[in-house]
C-alpha cells in the first residue's frame, strides 16, 4: 500500500517536473519576446522572470535524482554486460547481485553525506527555529541567488533521492533473489507502429542491467 | 601508478554489469577514501552542483522533444517524402531508407528508435518489392546512426558539457576556448550530409550492380504533398539551428522551445498523439534524462578526480615526450574510441573520454570543435560495428537475423563509414568550414 503510493508519487513527480520546467522556460522566452513589442512593453517589464533559469535547474536536478530511482525500478540505467553475458547463469547471478549491492552501497553513502550536508547548511537551523529550541550559534545557511530560498531545500533532493534509490536497489535485488527477474527497459520503443515488433529486441546493455 | 589504479578499478566495477554511473561514482569514492586527503564531504555537494548548470538542461529538453516525435506516424511521413524524392533511382526504396533514417534520426535524437521505427515500416515493404533481406537490413542498421551528427544532437551537447570549463592550452601555451553547442551543431551539418550521401552512393552502387528494383518517378505534385506532411517535423531542426545561430535563444532555451514545438506538432498538427498520452511521454523522457543526468553527475565527479590527480596533463606530457605527432595521436584516439564502442553507450564514452582526450588534443593543435565531430563520427561507427553495436542488436530483433549474419550484411556500409571516419579525422576543414564561415 505504502509502496504503491511511493511508486505513483515517484512517477507523477518526475513527469510533473519535466513538464513544468519546459513550461517555465517557454514562458520566460515568450516574456522576452513580448517585452520587445511596443504595446506590451511597459506591462512586461514589470514582471520579473530572472528566477526562471534557477527554478528550471532545481526542478531538473530533483527530477534527475528521483528519475534515477525510478530508473532502477524500471531498468533504464545502462551498464556494461559483456562479461555477465559470457558467464554461466550461476556465476552471472552472483555478478548481478554484486552490481546491485554496489549500487545500494554507493547510494547509501551519498545519501548520508548529502543528509549531513543539508543538516549542517540550514536544516538544523530551520528545524530548531521552527520548534523554537534554537541555540544562539546555529549556522543559518546560504540562500540561492535568484529565488532566495535557503539552499538546503533544493539540496535536500540528494539525500531523499539517494535513499530512495538505495531502497530501489535493495528492492530489485530482493526480487532478483526470489524470482530471478530483473527489470527490463526497452530503449527502442516507438509509439504508433502496427505491431509491437520491439518486444523481443534484446540489446546488449539490457539483459543484465541493474 | 594512480592512473592505473583508477582505471583498473573502474573497469573491474563496470564488468560486474552495474550501471556505468554507479561504477564511476564508486571508483571516485574508493579512491578518495583510501588514497587521498580530499575531504569526502565535497563529493556530496558535487553531486548537486555537478549538474547545476543551465547548459546541461538542454539535454532533458531535447530528449522530450525527440520523444514527442518518436512515433510510427512521423516515421511514415519521412519515408513517404523520401520515397517520392529518390524512389526512382536504382535501389529506390533503399535510398529512401537512408534519407528517411537521416531525417527521423535528426528529429527523434535516438538511433535505436530510428532503426526500429523506420526499419519496421520499410523492411517489409523492401522484401515485398524483392530486395534481399541482407541488403535491406544493412541499409537501415547503418543509416539509423546518422542522427548523431545532425542538430539537435544530444551527443554533441554532451561533448560540449564534458569539456566546458576546462582550461586547456594550445601547442604554444596559448589558452584554447572550448567548443560551444552552437558551433558543434553547425559543424555537424556538413559531415552529416556527406555521410548520408556516401551511404546513399553505396546503396545505389550495389543496387545497380545487382539490378534491384526501382520505383516509378513521383510527380512534382506528389513530392509537394509529401513534403508538406514531413515539413512540420523537419522544421524542428530549422528552429533549433536558426534560433541558436541568429542569437534569439541560448541552446537550452532552443531545446525548451523545441520541446514545446514538438508537443504542438505531435498533438495538434500530426494528431499522432492524444492529450492523455502526454503524461506518459513526459515520464519516459524524464526517466531517460535522469539516467543521462545521473551518468553526467558521476562523470563530473570522475573528471574532478582526474583533474585533481593531474592525469590528462601527465598523459599529454607523456604523448609529447614520446614524440607522437598529431597523426599518431588521432589514430590512437580512433582506435580507443572504436574499442570502447564495443562495451559502452555513446554518451558514457563521450563523458569519460572527452575530458581526458581534450587537453592532449589541444596541446597537439586539434581544434576542440573538430575533436567533438570526430568523436561523434566514431560513436556512429561504434553503433554499427560488431560484435556489440547497439544498432546491430536492435536490427537483429526486427529482422529476425542473427548478429553474425547481420555483421556480414552491414559490411559495405560499415566500410564506407570507416573510410569517412578517416577523412573526418585527417581533414579538419570538413567539420570546421561551416562554423568558421558563419560564426566568425
Amino acid at each position: 500500500m505504502l509502496s504503491r503510493f511511493l511508486d505513483h508519487l515517484e512517477e507523477w513527480l518526475i513527469a510533473f517536473l519535466m513538464g513544468a520546467a519546459t513550461f517555465v522556460i517557454f514562458l520566460a522566452v515568450l516574456h522576452r519576446f513580448l517585452a520587445g513589442v511596443p504595446l506590451l512593453q511597459d506591462w512586461m517589464v514589470r514582471i520579473n522572470v530572472s528566477w526562471a533559469q534557477e527554478l528550471c535547474i532545481y526542478m531538473f536536478v530533483w527530477m534527475a535524482k528521483f528519475g534515477a530511482a525510478y530508473g532502477v525500478r524500471h531498468g533504464t540505467h545502462v551498464g556494461v554486460d559483456v562479461l555477465v553475458r559470457a558467464l554461466s547463469p550461476s556465476k552471472a547471478k552472483v555478478m548481478v547481485l554484486v552490481g546491485l549491492a554496489g549500487g545500494a552501497i554507493f547510494t547509501a553513502i551519498i545519501g548520508t553525506l548529502g543528509a549531513r550536508f543539508v543538516w549542517e547548511n540550514g536544516f538544523h537551523y530551520a528545524l530548531y527555529h521552527a520548534l523554537g529550541i534554537a541555540g544562539p550559534d546555529l549556522f543559518e545557511g546560504p540562500t540561492s541567488p535568484d529565488l532566495e530560498v535557503p539552499t538546503w531545500i533544493p539540496y535536500a533532493c540528494v539525500p531523499l533521492g539517494s535513499y530512495l534509490m538505495c531502497f530501489r536497489f535493495l528492492q530489485v535485488g530482493w526480487a532478483f533473489i526470489t524470482t530471478g527477474q530483473l527489470p527490463h527497459h526497452n530503449h527502442g520503443h516507438v509509439e504508433g507502429l502496427e505491431e509491437d515488433v520491439t518486444d523481443q529486441v534484446a540489446s546488449p546493455a539490457q539483459e543484465a542491467r541493474a | 601508478m594512480n592512473t592505473l589504479i583508477i582505471f583498473s578499478l573502474l573497469v573491474v566495477l563496470m564488468l560486474t554489469g552495474m550501471p556505468i554511473s554507479i561504477a564511476l561514482g564508486l571508483t571516485v569514492l574508493s579512491f578518495l577514501f583510501t588514497m587521498t586527503t580530499v575531504p569526502i564531504e565535497s563529493v556530496a555537494l558535487k553531486l548537486f552542483t555537478g549538474i547545476e548548470k543551465f547548459e546541461i538542461m538542454a539535454i532533458p529538453f531535447f530528449i522530450l522533444a525527440g520523444n514527442f516525435l518518436t512515433s510510427g506516424g512521423v516515421a511514415k511521413r519521412m519515408i513517404r517524402f523520401a520515397t517520392t524524392m529518390v524512389g526512382h533511382y536504382y535501389g529506390g526504396l533503399g535510398l529512401a531508407g537512408v534519407l528517411a533514417c537521416a531525417m527521423f534520426a535528426a528529429i527523434s535524437g535516438s538511433s535505436v528508435a530510428t532503426v526500429v521505427a523506420v526499419g519496421s515500416i520499410i523492411l517489409p515493404e523492401m522484401l515485398k518489392q524483392g530486395y534481399p533481406k541482407k541488403f535491406s537490413a544493412g541499409v537501415i542498421t547503418t543509416s539509423g546512426a546518422l542522427g548523431i551528427l545532425f542538430p539537435p544532437s544530444i551527443n554533441l551537447v554532451i561533448f560540449s558539457i564534458a569539456t566546458s570549463g576546462m582550461s586547456a592550452t594550445g601547442p604554444n601555451g596559448e589558452p584554447v576556448s572550448t567548443a560551444s553547442v552552437g558551433q558543434l551543431f553547425l559543424a555537424g551539418v556538413v559531415p552529416g550530409l556527406c555521410l548520408s550521401v556516401l551511404l546513399g552512393i553505396t546503396t545505389w552502387y550495389r543496387a545497380r550492380k545487382y539490378d534491384y528494383p526501382r520505383m516509378p518517378r513521383a510527380s512534382w505534385g506528389e513530392r509537394w504533398t509529401a513534403f508538406r506532411e514531413a515539413f512540420w517535423g523537419l522544421l524542428l531542426i530549422v528552429v533549433v539551428i536558426g534560433g541558436i545561430y541568429s542569437g534569439i535563444f541560448t541552446p537550452t532555451e532552443a531545446a525548451a522551445i523545441a520541446a514545446v514545438y514538438a508537443f504542438v506538432i505531435a498533438v495538434f498538427v500530426y494528431k499522432d498523439m492524444k492529450l492523455v498520452a502526454v503524461p506518459k511521454v513526459l515520464r519516459n523522457a524524464a526517466a531517460m534524462s535522469s539516467m543521462l543526468l545521473y551518468i553526467i553527475t558521476n562523470a563530473v565527479l570522475f573528471s574532478f578526480l582526474m583533474t585533481s590527480e593531474q592525469i590528462p596533463q601527465a598523459m599529454a606530457a607523456w604523448m609529447t615526450s614520446q614524440g607522437f605527432g598529431l597523426v599518431v595521436f588521432l589514430l590512437l584516439v580512433n582506435i580507443i574510441l572504436l574499442a570502447a564502442g564495443n562495451f559502452m553507450d555513446p554518451s558514457a564514452i563521450v563523458l569519460i573520454m572527452a575530458p581526458i582526450l581534450y587537453p592532449v588534443a589541444t596541446k597537439l593543435g586539434v581544434d576542440p570543435v573538430h575533436l567533438g565531430i570526430l568523436m561523434a563520427v566514431n560513436m556512429e561507427v561504434g553503433l554499427c560495428h560488431p560484435p556489440v553495436g547497439l544498432n546491430l542488436y536492435v536490427a537483429s530483433g526486427i529482422t529476425k537475423m542473427g548478429i553474425t549474419e547481420l555483421t556480414v550484411a552491414v559490411w559495405p556500409w560499415l566500410l564506407t563509414m570507416i573510410g569517412f571516419l578517416v577523412v573526418v579525422t585527417y581533414w579538419p576543414p570538413l567539420s570546421l568550414w561551416l562554423p568558421h564561415l558563419l560564426m566568425k
